[in-house]
């Protein structure tokens, strides 16, 4: 606030041009509206697929909280895509939204600017049962919480029920071994599987590192900088990988984005997939019959004989740069609680699994039963790029899809040990180590 | 153009050609038709014909209009472009004209710097100028992409009516000099009349860039009714990873309708002014 205010102090240049654009172009457009008033708070979120969750704060709790309170949410909704633009024009710009949505890692990339509210976490963890550890690894940044977590968007294996009944499946199969055997068979069926390998947000990373992680492989150590791409366990991965991309899935998945598994499965064409509970969620509201028939299971087990999902975390944060911190962080407080919290949980029918232990048995989890084991796997999911903690290097690791490339080469047809090479050197750079 | 042979020639010669590049134009066009007016399941049948149209319903048309602003945006986007574009060619009128008919030191310089401009990206400067905005309160306006498209179409403009401009020929000019006009009538009354198409040519376009422009709309204009169609559309028919296929092809139609209409009524003017002085009068 400070520098507005010696901005304002000695601005008539810039006063004079804010005077002219208004004069010349009001009367058409509109003067330009003045700045917020600290009874005005601006959330910016993702528009999320179900509507009635957007719709659900507009008409219930953004009403609800100027009554109790006499402050106005303004809700901005933004695509999935074009968020992080958003949160990085706010942030680098000082204005623009007062709390923000977070997605993945960001709360680690944009601490500086995000307010401490280990506060609010602690009340709230302590009043609503306690929070899961993978909350945590989604917003603790050096020991303070610079989000509040609000759900995890899963992505488990979402298959047909039907198809794999008729291969001699009535369960799913329990390691990614098993499910290789029965998508041979389901292949030669004409259902072949269809995962994403292609540059899309979620559902590439979705499988591929949990499949990964289920063969003991990872790209950094835990201590944060010893690259490890190049390794005997991660040979294996990309040789299963490969062996498993073309005996059992479309060619075409290698130039997917998140949104062609869906219209993929959603079209007969795929019989199982790695996705968000979204697949079942539209099948419910334009195709009963394939909902009918639809499955949603954990990851399987990997050699190591462990399961691992991918952690894709929706969480709140107060941007510094907010009209005003102290009404932002009240807010943050009063939509943490039960009385908001569970209504807009269930409008979405649980898709944003919560991260607080108070809502294991809430209503809307036996809404679908068949949502349950997206809460399971909140015990075994973690953020791309773990067991490393979260670093800028490992973010633009992530963000130029280093890990996703060196598998999608392998599953072309490219030697192992060639793109593993190419891999390491590449995250070695990143890390700004020698080659 | 003559055509000897008979209709064998004039169908390789004229038709052929001619049918190819009428279904590259139109095909995308047909594509967003059809796909708008598919029930949803339709669109996910891979066994039905996808270019045939089976089961044809305005749903898609009515969600549009009934759940999204989609009105309210064109109205934005028509506005904004209208003005943007009248600013844009006013004040790259006003950069092109010295630069195309007087001689001063720099000016060599100037006409390069204005290029230049042109080509430096807008990822680069969306931050700062997301900045400027912000200081002067003009977040969530119109005001502020009619205040900042012309950062991209002036450069534009100016460099499209240079051309036009270095085309007319001196002496007129120096006629109308002679018959006692000052400097700027003669530019009024005898340059830019006869750049009348060059005008055409870099409105058009301006409005068609001003139109589809993205990145500036997306970062400064975030409240829903202000929003242009580009990014309406985005912000509000692409949620998570579902796409709301029929109501992004309805709206990708209706939006791309007013362009249509301002090609084919400037559409004669355009070619005069692409083919101006190509044969003797």
């Amino acid at each position: 606030m400070a520098n507005r205010d010696m901005v304002g102090a000695t601005s008539s240049r810039r006063d004079f041009l804010r005077v002219a654009a208004a004069g010349a172009l009001g009367t058409v457009v509109g003067v330009p509206a003045a700045r917020a008033a600290p009874t005005t708070l601006t959330f910016l979120h993702d528009s999320s697929f179900i509507r009635d969750f957007d719709a659900y704060f507009q008409n219930q709790l953004a009403p609800r909280y100027l009554k109790e309170t006499g402050t106005k949410i303004d809700y901005e909704l933004t695509s999935v895509g074009t968020l992080q633009t958003r949160v990085s024009a706010i942030i680098e710009t000082g204005s623009g939204a007062d709390v923000l949505l977070n997605n993945f890692n960001w709360p680690f990339l944009y601490d500086e600017k995000y307010v401490d509210v280990s506060d609010i976490a602690e009340e709230i963890g302590k009043a609503q049962g306690g929070w899961y550890d993978a909350a945590k690894e989604a917003v603790v940044v050096n020991g303070k919480w610079k989000a509040i977590p609000f759900g995890n968007i899963g992505q488990l294996m979402n298959y047909r029920i039907d198809w794999f009944h008729e291969v001699g499946y009535d369960k799913f199969p329990d390691t990614w071994e098993e499910l290789l055997e029965a998508g041979i068979k389901l292949n030669e069926k004409g259902h072949p599987f269809g995962f994403e390998l292609g540059h899309g947000f979620g559902d590439n990373h979705g499988w591929i590192y949990p499949l990964m992680w289920s063969f003991g492989a990872h790209e950094v150590e835990a201590d944060g900088t010893t690259v490890v791409v190049d390794s005997d366990e991660m040979a294996r991965a990309v040789d299963f990988a490969r062996t498993f991309f073309q005996k059992t899935t479309l060619e075409d998945c290698l130039g997917w984005n998140d949104a062609s598994n869906n219209k993929a499965y959603l079209s007969q064409q795929i019989s199982c997939t790695n996705n968000a509970e979204s697949i079942l969620w539209v099948a419910k509201r334009d195709f009963p019959e394939i909902a009918a028939v639809t499955g949603q299971t954990l990851n399987p087990k990997g050699p190591t004989g462990k399961r691992f999902h991918i952690l894709l975390p929706w969480s709140h944060s107060v941007f510094t740069g907010a009209t005003d911190i102290a009404a932002a962080k009240e807010f943050l407080r009063w939509l943490m609680q039960p009385q908001q919290l569970e209504g807009w949980y269930a409008s979405a029918e649980s898709y944003y699994a919560p991260y607080l232990h108070g809502y294991d048995n809430a209503k809307f989890w036996t809404a679908e039963p068949r949502n349950l084991p997206y809460r399971e796997s909140l015990a075994t999911s973690h953020l791309p790029g773990w067991p490393a903690p979260v670093s800028r290097p490992q973010a633009e690791v992530i963000a130029k899809y280093v890990i996703i490339d060196m598998f999608a080469k392998a599953c072309g047809g490219a030697n192992t040990k060639e793109v593993m090479k190419t891999a390491q050197a590449q995250v070695k750079q990143i890390y700004g180590q020698p080659a | 153009m003559v055509m000897r042979g008979g209709w064998r020639v004039k169908l390789l010669q004229l038709w052929l050609p001619l049918g190819f590049f009428l279904l590259f134009t139109l095909f995308p066009f047909y594509w967003m038709t059809v796909t708008s007016l598919k029930p949803n399941a339709e669109l996910y049948n891979t066994q039905m014909m996808p270019l045939l149209l089976y089961h044809p319903t305005l749903k898609h048309y009515v969600d549009l209009l009934t759940q999204t602003s989609f009105l309210l945006w064109t109205w934005n986007t028509m506005l904004v472009a209208v003005v943007s574009t009248a600013i844009s060619l006013v004040l790259g009128t006003m950069l092109a004209y010295p630069l195309a008919r007087i001689n001063f030191p720099g000016s060599a310089l100037i006409a390069f710097a204005v290029a230049a401009t042109y080509l430096v990206p807008q990822p680069l400067l969306f931050i700062p100028m997301a900045d400027i905005i912000n200081r002067m309160g003009l977040g969530d306006t119109l005001t502020s992409v009619i205040l900042t498209y012309p950062t991209m179409l002036v450069p534009f403009c100016a460099w499209l009516l240079m051309g036009y401009f270095k085309s007319v020929p001196h002496e007129l000019e120096e006629a109308a000099r002679i018959d006692g006009a000052s400097h700027f009538q003669a530019m009024w009354r005898i340059v830019l009349p006869l750049c009348t198409p060059g005008f055409i040519s870099a409105g058009i376009f301006a409005f068609t860039l001003a139109q589809n422009e993205f990145l500036y709309a997306l970062i400064f204009l975030t409240k829903t009714d202000v929003r242009t169609v580009p990014v309406g559309a985005i912000a509000e028919l692409i949620r998570g990873d579902v796409f709301y296929w029929g109501q992004l092809m309805a709206a990708a139609l209706l939006g791309s309708i007013p362009v249509a209409i301002i090609y084919s009524f400037f559409v004669e003017h355009y070619v005069a002014g692409l083919t101006a002085g190509s044969v003797k009068g």
